[in-house]
């Protein structure tokens, strides 16, 4: 898949915020607000704040936004499909025309990033988009372009990995020796290099599938249990019905049937 | 109509009213105003009470109809009219919850036209919307009654394959409603999480519901018990003399319903199975010795649910008794309720960090709806003889509903029942305006506190330089006395300007980053040397022995830990509403870093319009390229301070050392 993502190098991170004013300019939030958010949630994210910087270790930071998973929970939790996996641009994207407001995607995101807007009569879920106006337009994503550090680049997710896995082998590096996003929950567009853990950020150990592919048998095993429960109960009543004509039990069934709800007999 | 049936309806009328006006200020105001929904639990009451348990109750409706029409089992015939009316009104106040629960409730029909095949929600949406349907269908030939016999008779005719696909449908929307939580392995928590949840949500809600339908057939049968009767008050008596006919107290469906116990219980067999294979599988049955809130959840969920009336069904005698089977009834449906409540809500808190508790709102509209399928199906039950169907069944016309010969409606509108409706009223008001006055309080997100809060003596301030609302306590009258008591107010607040302008505390207090940053050594040294100033506070601290192991070197290792001395003074904070920090380290301020940061951050940007320089609040102003973590011996950075004092001389000082 040549889809785009966004390696964050935690080392380079200052914590310096500047991709969270860039995100509330471009998302055209208000900046006062925005800042205030950081004190009303764990995390700082929230119905106007889709990125937030949290200290995960002494003196190092690290961005937590929508990581754009390959096999997103919220897009298989959806109902009416409003978030799906943009195959072109690698981004998560939410439809708001098609939301209900069932809340489902907050509920099944592992990494506890959808938002809601609480205070609206009429609320949407707020996330990142990984800027696709943006990105159609030719231009990175606002958060990319503001950092100064260069603790974001943006680019396809293959040559990131790649990028990554170059920094973390060389010789002396501090690095720990993983690219989180790599594999996580079935891969991210988000990857994440750190000289330490990044356990703060919910991810789960490498080896963990994603929820929804874990759960894909039962979905596809439902039609199948429809039909068996169909078939089992028109056999156990044909069953039944010809057991108990042959014992001469029809006149006893007969003898309901005048009741409000009854059977055909 | 008897006493207890009287009081029971009009409780019911008034969590329905009240419910009312809780439905109608939460279309208006919106989820967030008028919940305590939030991003870390965004299910509340209103889906996992209203329509997790709600539908989990109502299972009946398609088990009489599969034992009695498929299996045809004619013995349970008279239970399958209450069955069905459970399900029709389980159902109904379940959805129309819902249409509250969503947060766009007028595009609740999206789904119908919007599909995702992968979504477990888009099946359950379907499903109960579908099974709804059939069980309205299929009580349409009792409400109808025989007024238009050609309906009657379609449904009739129809009435074996409406329970065939009524079943499948509940089949898979109950395995489906525990398949919600399959997506939120990581979330929830690992007592009630389990691949094997579908079929564990399935016969617990089979189980459950059929104990519900005992429970609802046993207590209509107590409502009704005309043993009070004679004791009942003057209004209720004079107009339900008809309804009094000498009831039997024997049920006569009582062999029913314990051999219906008995079905019951061998799902709930299986689902305990399950439920015991998942616990030793998955190895989370560690979780239920540790004694926190989940391991009694989970203990006393499944005794309710399962345990007890898997016991009560054992002893013969307790199954044949009509108080053995209510107190089985009762308990299996209040058990699964509560593990509806476990999966859905408990369960999260961990996740969460942090409690959920419905707010009024929430409660009175959750209530409101099911009193409200609870009025309706009490009418329907007493004017359909939905129990006794082998009673005459009164003709119901237009002109019997409105005016009943014997039924509550003339005992709520006649004069008779005047005293009862303001009554109500009289409840009613506070409450609506309680719930008014519950929601109208959401300006909480938008208030920005100040940094520094003092106690009234001004002997501590809260400093919450970064307003995490995890405050940094800073003593200020020990800090008084130890620079030299009143002379020594210079030594912070030298620009003496309004607001916290004070020095800020890493001018002292050096190395900002290091975890034992707030002890100084030298300054503790010095004041042990110092007896004079310490006698009257801390007179043991006087010698290297007092905090070192006196065998080992002298190290920060072998030191005792700052809170054994300061005890009180280096409590964090918790009084800000918002300290959540779950490790936070107590032997050290954590707050202290963040404190100084906000208060740094702020004085730079006020400083660099002062001084005209741009650039001064810039991260790497003080961070240089990388993240700053200063080195052990970094001299105190004192450029910030030159700038401070530059600007000291041109600003004026208003004097006064206002903490």
């Amino acid at each position: 898949m040549s889809a785009y993502g966004i390696l964050v190098d935690v080392t380079k991170c200052t914590g310096c915020e500047k991709c969270v004013e860039a995100c509330t300019t471009v998302k055209k939030e208000d900046p006062k607000k925005v800042d205030t958010d950081r004190y009303n949630a764990k995390d700082g994210l929230s119905g106007r704040k889709r990125i937030s910087i949290l200290p995960v270790a002494e003196g190092r930071f690290a961005r937590k936004s929508c990581l754009h998973c390959d096999e997103p929970n919220c897009a298989a939790a959806c109902l009416v499909g409003a978030l799906k996996k943009d195959e072109k641009t690698g981004a998560v994207l939410y439809d708001p025309k098609k939301c209900i407001g069932c809340r489902y995607c907050m509920l099944a995101c592992t990494f506890h990033i959808p938002r809601y807007e609480w205070e609206k009569a009429l609320p949407y879920v707020v996330k990142c988009d990984m800027c696709v106006d943006r990105q159609a337009k030719g231009d990175k994503p606002a958060c990319v372009e503001a950092c100064k550090y260069n603790a974001l680049t943006f680019g396809l997710r293959e040559d990131l990995l790649r990028k990554a896995k170059e920094t973390i082998s060389k010789p002396g590096s501090k690095y720990v020796q993983r690219v989180w996003g790599e594999t996580e929950v079935g891969g991210t567009s988000l990857l994440y290099i750190s000289d330490v853990d990044l356990s703060a950020l919910d991810w789960p150990s490498p080896t963990t599938p994603s929820a929804s592919k874990l759960a894909m048998p039962v979905v596809k095993a439902t039609p199948v249990i429809g039909a068996t429960v169909i078939t089992s109960l028109l056999g156990i009543n044909w069953i039944i019905k010809r057991r108990m004509k042959l014992m001469g039990g029809e006149a006893e069934e007969g003898a309901a049937s005048d009741d409000a709800i009854s059977h055909e007999d | 109509m008897t006493r207890r049936m009287q009081i029971l309806k009009d409780i019911l009328w008034i969590l329905a009213i009240w419910g009312l006006v809780a439905g109608v200020l939460r279309m208006k105001m919106g989820l967030g105003a008028t919940t305590n929904l939030s991003d870390a639990m965004p299910w509340g009451m209103w889906k996992i009470f209203n329509m997790l348990a709600g539908a989990a109750l109502s299972t009946s409706g398609f088990m009489l109809g599969i034992i009695v029409y498929v299996f045809h089992r004619k013995q349970f015939k008279s239970l399958v009219r209450p069955a069905i009316f459970i399900a029709v009104f389980g159902y109904g106040s379940s959805l129309f919850a819902l249409l509250f629960d969503i947060g766009l409730p007028h595009l609740f029909w999206h789904p119908v036209f919007m599909w995702n095949l992968h979504s477990f929600l888009f099946e359950v949406f379907w499903c109960v919307s579908m099974y709804f349907s059939i069980a309205a269908l299929e009580s349409l030939p009792v409400i109808l009654q025989d007024r238009f016999p050609s309906i009657g008779r379609v449904i009739h005719g129809a009435v074996f394959f409406l329970v065939v696909i009524g079943a499948t449908l509940s089949t898979l929307h109950h395995s489906s409603l525990g398949s919600l939580f399959l997506l939120t392995p990581q979330r929830l928590h690992p007592l009630w999480f389990s691949p094997m949840i579908p079929a564990q949500f399935l016969t617990s809600a089979i189980g459950g519901g059929l104990l519900f339908l005992i429970f609802v057939r046993l207590a209509y049968a107590w409502l009704h018990d005309p043993g009070l009767s004679p004791n009942a008050p003057f209004p209720t008596r004079v107009c339900c003399v008809a309804d009094e006919k000498p009831e039997s107290e024997k049920i006569p469906e009582l062999p029913a319903l314990s051999k219906l116990a008995v079905i019951a219980a061998v799902f709930l067999s299986i689902y305990l199975v399950l439920k015991v294979v998942d616990l030793i599988q998955s190895g989370s049955w560690r979780y239920l010795g540790k004694g926190d809130l989940y391991s009694w959840l989970y203990l006393i969920e499944i005794t309710m649910a399962v345990i007890a009336p898997l016991g009560i069904v054992a002893v013969g005698a307790a199954r044949r008794s009509k108080a053995g089977l209510t107190v089985a009834g009762l308990l299996g449906s209040l058990g699964l309720a509560l593990n509806r409540l476990d999966v859905g809500i408990f369960g999260f808190f961990q996740d969460a960090g942090k409690i959920y508790m419905p707010s009024l709102l929430e409660w009175s509209l959750s209530l409101g709806i099911v009193a409200a399928a609870g009025i309706v199906y009490l009418f329907f039950a007493e004017h359909l003889r939905l129990f006794d169907e082998t009673s005459e069944a009164p003709v119901i016309t237009l002109k019997t509903i409105f005016q009943p010969p014997s039924q509550s409606w003339r005992a709520t509108m006649g004069p008779v029942g005047a005293r009862r409706i303001s009554l109500i009223f009289v409840i009613m008001l506070p409450l609506a305006f309680v719930s008014l006055g519950a929601s109208s309080g959401d300006s909480e997100g938008d208030v920005v506190k100040p940094p520094i809060a003092l106690d009234q003596t001004r002997a501590v301030l809260k400093i919450d330089g970064d307003r995490r609302d995890v405050a940094t306590i800073f003593e200020h009258v020990k800090h008084q006395r130890r620079l030299g008591d009143k002379q020594s107010c210079q030594v912070c607040h030298h620009i003496a300007k309004p607001d916290d302008q004070t020095t800020s505390c890493w001018q002292c207090h050096t190395k900002m980053n290091a975890k034992s940053d707030a002890f100084n050594h030298e300054k503790h040294m010095s004041w042990v040397a110092e007896e004079k100033k310490l006698d009257g506070f801390y007179p043991e601290n006087r010698s290297c022995v007092f905090c070192h192991d006196p065998a080992g070197p002298k190290s920060a290792e072998t030191a005792k830990s700052c809170l054994e001395c300061h005890k009180d003074d280096m409590a964090i904070v918790k009084d800000w509403a918002y300290a959540t920090e779950p490790d936070v380290d107590i032997r050290y301020p954590i707050p202290y870093r963040d404190a100084m940061h906000g208060l740094c951050i702020k004085c730079h940007a006020a400083k660099q319009v002062e001084l005209g320089k741009t650039g001064m609040d810039e991260c790497a102003h003080c961070h240089q390229q990388g993240a700053y973590v200063p080195a052990a011996d970094e001299p105190v950075d004192v450029e910030p301070q030159v700038e401070e004092n530059e600007a000291v001389e041109g600003s004026d000082t208003d004097s006064g050392d206002n903490p």
